[in-house]
């Protein structure tokens, strides 16, 4: 526990954010990344996501609160990340990426730092914001994501030890691995749901009929 | 036994109580749904707007003695500035005239005689008084408006459209006709896809009106740059839509309700120069229903057939896929929707045609072959006054009928928004929030929140201030007073101790 959230660690996520390239060679190569840290910026980043829905003031939100549901999107966002991870780690470890699978959790979970704190502000900003003030609002949560893309190619790129056009190839198809991935689990979770169901017809048959 | 005497009872007294609760739906127990959408587009039910109030059949008036006779795929119906009622019995070839109350005929026109000669219609189809008290009747079949006097005298015809736009072997087929304060006639003509037909007040035809232009998306264009010139032959040519309904309001402006195979935009208002004026409101969706089925009975988007402009910036639409009246204000909010396909009294086969006389609205069904009458409820009543109210200019006056509006439909977002201007202009811009928020209007609640926020500022900033002040003079105090002191005290310390 002491390994994974010492100062030291924390220290290190935001010299990551504020300086992407060295940082992110560090984690590769000393081993200064936490992964307990990544997955709580995981979490919180998901958190965030559902409050910012939900506590974004009426002047911003345009979004129904009976369709935001924090328990889902929780899981969302926590599936999202690994699927992501896992895609570019199959798509890298194909294109001689150098970087482990824990490099690639925690390149993504640190990337989301910029994006945590946009986004909490940004709530916290639309309480206080009209009609015609949004641009505020708007411009603050975009500056996050674009940091938040720019710390992410960075951090492929270092872990992996690839040029920039490799690393937005290896995106791109990291894209079409995710894709990739949820068809297959909707698949087999289709194909599950009919084996479980044939199992249950056979089960319900031989107790009505003896 | 005791025990089962004590459970009949009750259910008996459950059976009664249903029977109450049935008793005061009573109200309700209408064929159809009345609702809305909010602004999600979720679908909010509520009262009945309007219920059926009798219909009208061929069969049960009397004419010269006679039986009037059922009505055979009437078309159209108008109300002349005098109240009566006009029908276009297209399948009799006859111009039925009924009294304001529709209870007795005034009137059989089944031809008239022009030049000594007598005419008759064939398949008069769409029927308009001019507020010069003159009847004009696009008489399909016969190819040509005929425009009389109210007691049935000869004025003119028109027809037979010259202009170079127009096919050499153009045959003019008037299908609906409305007349405007300057008695430009309006005709909505078959197979006429570039838009309503205008004629000035001498018969000459000026030329097309409010033509929908064709919008083709870059997908349907990226798949005919691919195909050949044989396949694109054989494709779905890109006509624009049809008009099928008019109506003109009393500055001259003509509503046009057009099909929409998008269910977006089935109205339009043309301004005199024919362009399209109308607001869409909120949405930006003039299209009737927004929740559609994809496939299956009465799927797709709102076949609107009819619009009828009510006064006061209020029109309806009448859907023939789904047999519903959609009512909007001149903002393009949706105010109610009722109506449905049916053989009970108050659904329709195949709506054709709707009016307002008095505030009463009069459906004309084609199949079924009568005119269906609707009256208002309170619902309906506070709402088309409040609206009215707000389209003068007058909201102050509005708020206590929008209060009703509430009590009876708490959902209501214009009522919820009019109570929260109302607040806004009494300064009271909290609940101004509250309301403006639950009725979803942002602009005004944008504005009774600077006020909010400025008063809530100018109220905190003078102890905010302070504090900020008495703070700063004790980081002050601390670092020019005290840390000094320490840091020579453990200096002194240190110095000690080497």
């Amino acid at each position: 526990m002491r390994k994974l959230f010492s100062k030291g660690k924390w220290q290190h996520l935001f010299y990551t954010v504020s300086h992407p390239s060295d940082g992110y060679y560090w984690i590769r190569h000393q081993d200064k990344g936490s992964l307990g840290i990544a997955i709580l910026l995981v979490l919180i980043y998901a958190v965030s996501f559902s409050m910012n829905r939900i506590y974004a003031s009426f002047v911003v939100n345009d979004i129904e609160p009976r369709s935001v549901n924090a328990v889902a999107e929780l899981a969302g966002v926590v599936v999202l990340y690994f699927i992501l991870c896992v895609g570019n780690w199959s798509v890298t470890c194909l294109m001689e990426g150098e970087g482990r699978f824990k490099d690639i959790l925690i390149t993504v979970g640190y990337a989301l730092l910029p994006m945590i704190i946009t986004t909490n502000l940004g709530t916290l900003i639309s309480q206080v914001v009209a009609e015609n003030e949004e641009a505020f609002y708007t411009i603050l949560m975009g500056v996050g994501t674009a940091y938040t893309v720019i710390m992410l190619i960075i951090g492929i790129m270092q872990i992996h030890n690839f040029s920039m056009g490799k690393t937005l190839v290896t995106l791109f198809l990291t894209l079409l691995a995710v894709l990739i991935i949820i068809f297959l689990a909707l698949l087999v979770i289709n194909f599950i749901t009919q084996v479980y169901t044939f199992f249950r017809s056979l089960y319900t048959e031989l107790v009505f009929r003896f | 036994m005791k025990a089962n005497r004590i459970l009949i009872r009750a259910l008996c007294l459950a059976a009664v109580l249903c029977l109450m609760a049935g008793a005061a739906l009573a109200g309700d127990s209408l064929p159809y749904d009345s609702y809305n959408y909010d602004y999600w587009n979720n679908i909010l039910y509520t009262p009945a707007p309007y219920v059926p109030d009798g219909t009208v059949a061929g069969t049960g008036l009397t004419w010269e003695g006679a039986s009037l006779g059922a009505f055979r795929t009437p078309q159209d119906l108008c109300v002349s500035p005098d109240g009566d009622l006009y029908i276009a019995d297209t399948g009799n070839n006859r111009i039925v005239v009924l009294s304001g109350d529709m209870k007795t005929v005034k009137q059989v026109i089944t031809g008239f005689e022009a030049d000594g000669k007598a005419e008759t219609f064939s398949s008069p189809y769409g029927v308009a008084v001019s507020q010069n008290r003159q009847l004009y009747i696009a008489d399909s079949q016969n190819h040509r408006i005929v425009v009389l006097e109210l007691d049935g005298s000869f004025v003119k015809y028109v027809q037979n459209p010259q202009s170079e736009v127009l096919d050499d072997n153009y045959v003019f087929t008037p299908l609906k006709v409305s007349v405007d304060y300057a008695d430009r006639v309006y005709s909505v003509a078959q197979n006429m896809f570039q838009g309503i037909m205008v004629f000035s007040a001498d018969g000459e035809f000026t030329g097309f009106f409010g033509t929908i232009s064709v919008k083709i998306s870059l997908w349907e264009k990226f798949w005919r740059k691919l195909a050949t010139k044989e396949e694109r032959s054989k494709q779905q040519l890109f006509i624009p839509t049809e008009f099928t309904g008019i109506d003109v309001d009393d500055e001259g402006f003509v509503y046009a309700s057009n099909k929409d195979t998008d269910g977006v935009q089935a109205v339009r208002r043309l301004n005199p120069k024919g362009q399209d004026v109308i607001r869409k409101g909120p949405k930006e969706n003039l299209g009737g229903d927004r929740i559609i089925a994809m496939a299956g009975n009465y799927s797709g988007p709102s076949q609107i057939v009819d619009v009828v402009y009510r006064g006061h910036g209020i029109y309806s639409l009448l859907d023939s896929r789904r047999g519903r009246v959609f009512t909007y204000d001149h903002e393009g909010n949706l105010l109610y929707i009722f109506g449905g396909i049916g053989t009970q009294e108050g659904t329709f086969r195949t709506p054709t045609a709707i009016e307002q006389i008095g505030t009463n609205l009069l459906v004309l069904d084609a199949q079924q072959a009568n005119v269906t009458v609707f009256s208002q409820t309170e619902y309906g009543r506070l709402i088309n006054d409040a609206v009215s109210l707000r389209f003068d200019g007058d909201e102050t006056q509005a708020v206590p009928m929008w209060q009703e509006v509430l009590r009876l439909d708490e959902n209501n977002e214009l009522a919820n928004a009019g109570i929260g201007k109302a607040y806004l202009s009494a300064g009271d811009n909290e609940k101004a929030m509250l309301y403006l928020r639950r009725g979803m209007n942002r602009a005004y609640y944008s504005v009774a929140f600077k006020r909010w926020r400025n008063e809530t500022l100018r109220d905190n900033i003078s102890w905010v201030l302070t504090l900020v002040l008495v703070l700063v003079a004790l980081g002050l105090v601390y670092a020019k007073v005290i840390k000094p002191r320490r840091v020579r005290a453990r200096g002194v310390k240190g110095g000690g101790a080497a």
